[in-house]
């Protein structure tokens, strides 16, 4: 699963460069966490994994993810379905006896990964929400058909073909539309709403990390924290 | 003089000359005037270091010495001792802390340094006001209180006991033994448990010199190392050490609830032994609260009692003790309004027991199946002789219970029959009259005389019986001639022909004198003599209507018979009240009545009726029988005689009840007692009983010559519901989680049949309704009080009124060893535990594999089969942030005990669930290896939840463990039929008010602190405090042991040592300067301040001072000092560390 790294290092305790920036602006999403920082507790139990629903279906466990960035392979995690298939239920989170906001954290992933432009070769999970997004900017509400004809078109036609007789059955009984719904009257705030969002940085709350680098091995956060005003891609 | 003061600053390694610039500090204090001598070392407090104080002290005079370097904590001491050797008093070393308060907690090394400076110069400008000073010696007491009695204070008692010095061991339940005795096996060796922990329990009980307190809980500790004052609460056991674990009572015990040694999977009765092997051996009674029927009940009526044998079937026993405490059974069984229901906890439920039809039943069983009973013997004989006045329910019960005292007793009644109200009161529909014969037999039977036809004041007077005139001559007299007199209505028209109060009505039918009944007939008033009069009328053959003021929420009258009323056909005009009896020739023609509306709550708290204006009707009636209420007849007193030598008289209400003393129910006249209803009023039979039996134990009291005070029949206060706010017992479940059950009504004959006549109108349950209605009875307070146990106990171990007892105890040192609770896995709800079957806590899995468990140490799941995979899952709620953050440390190597366990009892598969596998003891790893090489499955990873696989066929039962199993990556789903969960081990729930008791600290987990994790893991921050053992944090036994020996030597090296030495600081008070504010008295955490009232000043008792200065900061003359910390050395200090 470890990817080797087309840079390879030899200097004791540093990363290879990829790997280091691709650290950094994770640890730099994981700061806006309230409580992210927890991340660093993880002690391998497999409860989040083993309470997944759609586990079955990951390449990597949700508690792999945690492994992967400890063994300083973030680059694998990205590469991984594991984080476009989370359907967000937060029972991992709720369960996780070192209180790491799992959920939070795969969606810090997400981010990382679309903004460092990597995307799975042969899924396209990832284009989903940017599909629905722009359904709900067009018409305010979800449109069924539309949403599945587009997701399927941009990734993979052929499955269109296979899911037709499902949309017709659906159809029949009036379980999706033809034609787009419309709404009229708030489009225009949905719409500002969106472009409000679109416009905002992730938010940031104050809060007070628990973490004390001496009781842990990890001291990255502290210097993301002492430098989180500068770009991440600028940090070394 | 100026001081020679010698400063010596630490590197500590380099601890703290990393932060602190450790040269620069001590040349800047060599700068300061009184210091001699300035100094650095690598590490001062090494011999070679303290060789330097000491040299310089002899080489350079100097008279004070400051160190800069760690806490005080750590070596205060070993620079004290230095600075004595060296022949300087221990008092004028001070030390600086530059390490914990300095070095370790900054990173900017100027700033540290200029820290340490200021720190520094504090302590040796301080140093210079320093007085030397001598610490005081105490002697210590060599005995020793053990809290709590597992394995940990088992084994520290017996260590101390063994050296000759005496123990007070002190233990909750009523067994010691602590939770090892609810194990099988012990990890690793595999001993049995009970095998190694008996002959210890066993050794305790022989020693002479421990005293073995169970049942018991330390409430209070006051004074300090050496010389505690321990205040010790005492449980009643209710069963005296003459027991011989016979368990003989234990058969005849109706109570059966479950037992918590057993954790709750096996019923025990309400008399038990913990387990076969308890010491001590005795049995114990589990006894609450006093069930709320008996409480309510004015003659204390074992209802509670009876209603659990009538459910074993025990209809002769119950009957026996109905009779116990009631001298009047079938009466109160037809009767009696029962308080008692009204107050039954199955009202919470959904509808009280019939507590009284119960009692009927019992009677009703008794005369068909036995017959004639004969009373119990006399308890005594006595010479005195006691007259009762009225063979009411009052004085029958004082008559039986004087008798049943050893009394002679004479029963003066004014009719020809006996009973009072209840022969002349009482409609017989209600209560036949041979019902109430059989009742007054069994009193004359007991001795009692009754002479009927013989009224006060006609044929004798009071007087006469005192003093022994015309042939009486009686010591006592119990006045209970109740309230025969009708009250009247106050309106025009009462004294017409046809209108007659309804005491007299009832008493003419009853004794068939001649009275007429109308056809049209009106009774007024909503009470209970009112329905018996109206019932009566129609049984003549009338047409009744009541007529009643108020509405019926208001009305005094029972529920049931207003209800039988009814349906026999009575009329009730509700808000009607008469304002004139009309009259034709002297003849009731009819009543004019006004209608009422309720207005404003009045004293008794019902809505006060008033009249609407206009309202007036009339009503045709040609009788009218005014039943509103009763009062005494008191005409057979006299009047006072003209110049009377103000001998004590009677005296009495407005209501012309007679005076007497609530407590004693003594008159005003020497030797006279009342009771009933010319003290009460009209009430009902069971509180004129209750005056009877006051009254009787009074006269008891009285005849005796002793204080009459400590009544045992006294009701206790009226608090019927504490103790059962929310269930009826600690095993039971709520009220509101209780299933309902519908009361079972009293089979009545037909209503058209029953006016009729006279016979009976309850007809009495069968005996399959009567065990299914006591079946409904909660067993309030687990023990009932059926006394049964008492009656087969041959050796008469029993005593049910056995007291509370609290106890002053001296001890010289205090060892908690109370051990741990396991946490309820139900909080976390992914486990199932509490909602699925076969879902079992170690616990609870202890016992199933002890063989004094509930399957006898089968390993069997809820439907009795083997099971065929068992999952053991780690860490429930122990290394979990939102339970608890610790390892609980036990858990992994019991964990690996079962799945021994159950692979050699069962063909079953063992799924073991952990995240890391903690095997850190002696011979621990090898245990582990031993059990994967019986085949257990270990499966690195925490269980997200356990669900059920489905609820038929092959899947019913099965219950699926989702988890990861971290090692392949892969999500798992384990079918199994048993899964074990390993709760966090706790701090005992009540941890937190034995710490306050004892002044230990807690630590963030709850766990009693030790005063130093390392280096002093058994004292505690309280001088002569000890702990040892799981309240200190999770420990296995082994862990428990070591720590409970090391605490027992911890304690003996101060018993042989003798005395001990206790710092000098401490507050002293100038005596010229105390004003006598006394402020300082109670302020005082440790009660060290006394009052001399001589001298009109505060005193400190220097023994109890800790030296806190609570008394010193608040002392508004400034006449309290601080010895140590003085107002010159803290403002000097202050100064200091702002100088630099």
């Amino acid at each position: 699963m470890v990817q080797k790294s087309p840079d390879r290092n030899y200097t004791p305790g540093k990363l290879p460069l990829r790997e280091r920036a691709l650290r950094m602006a994770f640890l730099q999403r994981i700061h806006d966490i309230p409580g992210g920082e927890k991340l660093h507790r993880c002690i391998q139990c497999g409860t989040c994994s083993g309470s997944c629903p759609v586990s079955w279906a990951m390449d990597l466990m949700p508690r792999e993810l945690i492994a992967h960035f400890r063994a300083g392979d973030i680059e694998t995690i990205l590469h991984s379905r594991t984080i476009w298939l989370c359907a967000s239920c937060y029972a991992c989170t709720e369960r996780c006896p070192q209180g790491i906001r799992v959920t939070d954290i795969i969606y810090s992933l997400k981010r990382l990964a679309i903004d460092s432009d990597i995307t799975l070769e042969h899924d396209g999970a990832h284009k989903l929400p940017q599909i629905f997004v722009d359904i709900i900017n067009k018409y305010g509400r979800n449109h069924e058909l539309g949403l599945m004809m587009r997701y399927y078109l941009r990734t993979n036609p052929l499955q269109l073909l296979r899911m037709a007789s499902l949309g017709l059955a659906m159809m029949k009984r009036r379980r999706i539309t033809f034609t787009p719904p419309r709404v009229e009257k708030a489009l225009k705030d949905i719409r500002l709403i969106i472009a409000h969002a679109e416009r905002l940085e992730v938010p940031k709350e104050i809060f007070s990390p628990e973490y004390r680098p001496d009781t842990v091995g990890y001291r990255a956060i502290d210097k993301v924290s002492s430098r989180s005003s500068k770009s991440p891609s600028t940090t070394e | 003089m100026p001081e020679k003061i010698g400063f010596y600053v630490c590197h500590c390694g380099i601890n703290i000359s990393n932060t602190v610039d450790v040269e620069s500090v001590r040349d800047f204090i060599a700068g300061e005037s009184q210091v001699e001598i300035s100094r650095d070392y690598k590490f001062m407090c090494s011999n070679a270091g303290q060789n330097m104080i000491k040299s310089d002290i002899a080489e350079y005079d100097l008279t004070r010495v400051v160190v800069a370097a760690c806490s005080p904590l750590m070596h205060e001491l070993t620079f004290r001792t230095a600075c004595e050797e060296a022949g300087l008093n221990r008092y004028l070393f001070q030390m600086a802390n530059i390490r914990e308060q300095c070095a370790w907690v900054h990173d900017d090394r100027a700033a540290a340094t200029d820290k340490a400076k200021a720190l520094s110069l504090a302590a040796v400008r301080r140093v210079a006001l320093h007085q030397p000073m001598t610490p005081r010696q105490v002697p210590i007491n060599p005995r020793t209180l053990v809290v709590g009695a597992g394995i940990a204070g088992i084994q520290a008692a017996l260590e101390l006991a063994d050296s000759g010095n005496e123990v007070v061991l002190v233990e909750r339940e009523p067994t010691i033994g602590g939770q090892m005795a609810r194990f099988d096996k012990t990890f690793p060796t595999l001993d049995c448990s009970s095998c190694i922990l008996t002959p210890k329990m066993v050794s305790v009980s022989h020693r002479k010199n421990i005293r073995l307190l169970t049942c018991s809980e330390v409430k209070n500790v006051e004074g300090y190392m050496g010389n505690f004052t321990v205040t010790v609460k005492t449980r009643p056991r209710y069963v005296t050490d003459v027991c011989t674990s016979c368990g003989e009572c234990v058969k005849v015990c109706p109570i059966n609830v479950p037992s918590v040694f057993d954790m709750m999977m096996q019923d025990r009765t309400a008399i038990h032994k913990v387990f076969p092997q308890a010491v001590p051996g005795t049995f114990v009674i589990e006894k609450r609260e006093r069930p709320p029927c008996k409480q309510a009940c004015p003659i204390h009526q074992d209802a509670a009692g009876y209603i659990a044998l009538v459910r074993e079937g025990r209809f002769a026993e119950a009957a026996k003790l109905v009779r116990k405490e009631n001298p009047l059974p079938f009466i109160c069984g037809r009767v009696c309004y029962h308080p008692c229901e009204s107050q039954c906890n199955r009202g919470s439920v959904d509808e009280p027991l019939a507590i009284r039809d119960l009692k009927r039943f019992l009677m009703d069983w008794e005369r068909e199946n036995i017959g004639e009973v004969e009373p119990p013997p006399k308890e005594n004989d006595f010479e005195e002789s006691v007259a009762v006045i009225g063979s009411g329910p009052a004085g029958l019960t004082a008559a039986f219970d004087l008798a049943r005292m050893g009394y002679k007793v004479t029963v003066f009644e004014k009719h020809n029959v006996a009973g009072g109200m209840l022969a002349v009161g009482l409609p017989t529909y209600r209560c036949p009259r041979d019902i109430l014969e059989h009742d007054i037999k069994y009193i004359e039977k007991m001795g009692v005389r009754i002479e009927t036809g013989r009224e006060l004041g006609k044929h004798f007077t009071l007087d006469d019986l005192l003093e022994g005139k015309n042939g009486y001559r009686y010591d006592a007299v119990f006045i209970a001639t109740g309230a025969h007199k009708g009250f009247t209505l106050d309106v025009p028209g009462e004294h017409l022909e046809g209108v007659i109060s309804g005491v007299d009505y009832l008493r003419n039918i009853n004794l068939g004198l001649e009275q007429k009944t109308g056809r049209k007939v009106a009774v007024i008033g909503g009470g209970n003599t009112a329905i018996d009069t109206a019932r009566t009328a129609r049984r003549e053959g009338a047409e009744v209507t009541i007529l009643y003021r108020r509405t019926r929420e208001e009305m005094p009258a029972e529920e049931d018979e207003l209800a039988d009323a009814i349906a026999e056909g009575v009329e009730v005009r509700y808000l009607t009240a008469p304002v004139e009896i009309l009259g034709e020739r002297e003849q009731v023609r009819g009543v004019r009545c006004i209608t009422m509306q309720l207005g404003e709550p009045d004293a008794s708290g019902r809505r006060r009726p008033v009249p609407v204006p206009g309202s007036e009707h009339d009503l045709e009636f040609d009788q009218v029988i005014v039943s509103i209420s009763q009062q005494p007849d008191v005409a057979w007193y006299p009047k006072p005689a003209e110049g009377s030598n103000g001998a004590p008289r009677l005296n009495f209400t407005k209501w012309d009840t007679v005076q007497v003393n609530a407590e004693t129910m003594q008159t005003d006249v020497p030797g006279v007692f009342a009771g009933g209803d010319i003290v009460l009023g009209p009430a009902t039979v069971v509180e004129a009983m209750g005056q009877g039996r006051r009254a009787a134990e009074a006269m008891h009291k009285y005849l005796r010559n002793d204080p009459l005070q400590d009544f045992e029949t006294h009701m206790p206060p009226a608090n019927p519901r504490k103790g059962f706010e929310e269930k009826p017992h600690p095993y039971a479940p709520r009220y509101e989680d209780t299933p309902r059950e519908e009361r079972i009504s009293m089979p009545q004959r037909d209503a058209a049949e029953r006016i009729r006549d006279y016979r009976e109108v309850n007809l009495g349950y069968s005996v399959e309704q009567a065990q299914r209605e006591a079946s409904r009875c909660l067993n309030c307070g687990v023990c009932v009080e059926c006394y049964e146990c008492e009656r087969v106990c041959e050796p008469g171990a029993i005593v049910h009124n056995m007291k509370e007892t609290e106890e002053e105890i001296e001890v010289g040192q205090i060892l908690a060893t109370t051990g741990f609770d396991l946490m309820d896995p139900s909080v976390m709800p992914q486990y199932g535990y509490g909602k699925l079957d076969n879902v079992y806590t170690s616990l609870e899995f202890e016992r199933i594999v002890n063989a004094t468990g509930p399957t006898g140490g089968k390993i069997l799941l809820k439907n009795g089969k083997e099971p065929r995979a068992v999952a053991i899952l780690h860490c429930i709620g122990s290394r979990d942030e939102r339970y608890h953050r610790y390892c609980s440390r036990v858990c992994c190597m019991y964990a690996l005990k079962f799945a021994h366990l159950v692979k050699e009892r069962t063909s079953a598969e063992v799924y073991q669930f952990y995240i890391d596998m903690r095997a850190f003891g002696k011979g621990y790893e090898e245990f582990y290896s031993r059990v994967l090489d019986e085949g257990a499955n270990v499966i690195r990873g925490r269980v997200a939840e356990i669900v059920e696989a489905g609820w038929s066929g092959e899947e019913a039962g099965v219950l699926l463990v989702h988890c990861e199993d971290t090692l392949i990556g892969k999500h798992r789903e384990i079918p199994v039929d048993m899964v074990i969960l390993c709760p966090a081990l706790v701090p005992k729930h009540d941890a937190g008010d034995l710490a306050r008791t004892l002044s230990i600290s807690r630590s963030p987990d709850g766990f009693f602190l030790e005063r130093h994790p390392k280096l002093d893991p058994v004292a505690t921050a309280t001088d002569g405090v000890m702990v040892a053992g799981a309240c200190q944090g999770p420990k296995d036994i082994p862990d428990s042991v070591a720590q409970a020996s090391a605490a027992a030597a911890r304690i003996l090296s101060l018993i042989s040592k003798g005395e001990v030495e206790i710092d000098p600081v401490r507050a002293v008070i100038d005596e010229e300067a105390c004003g006598g504010c006394r402020i300082c008295n109670d302020l005082c955490p440790y009660k060290a301040i006394t009052w001399d009232e001589e001298r009109k000043i505060s005193m400190v008792n220097e023994a109890l001072c800790k030296g806190c200065g609570t008394c010193v900061a608040a002392c508004p003359a400034s006449a309290i000092t601080g010895m140590g910390f003085t107002n010159d050395q803290i403002e000097m200090e202050l100064e200091a560390l702002l100088e630099v």
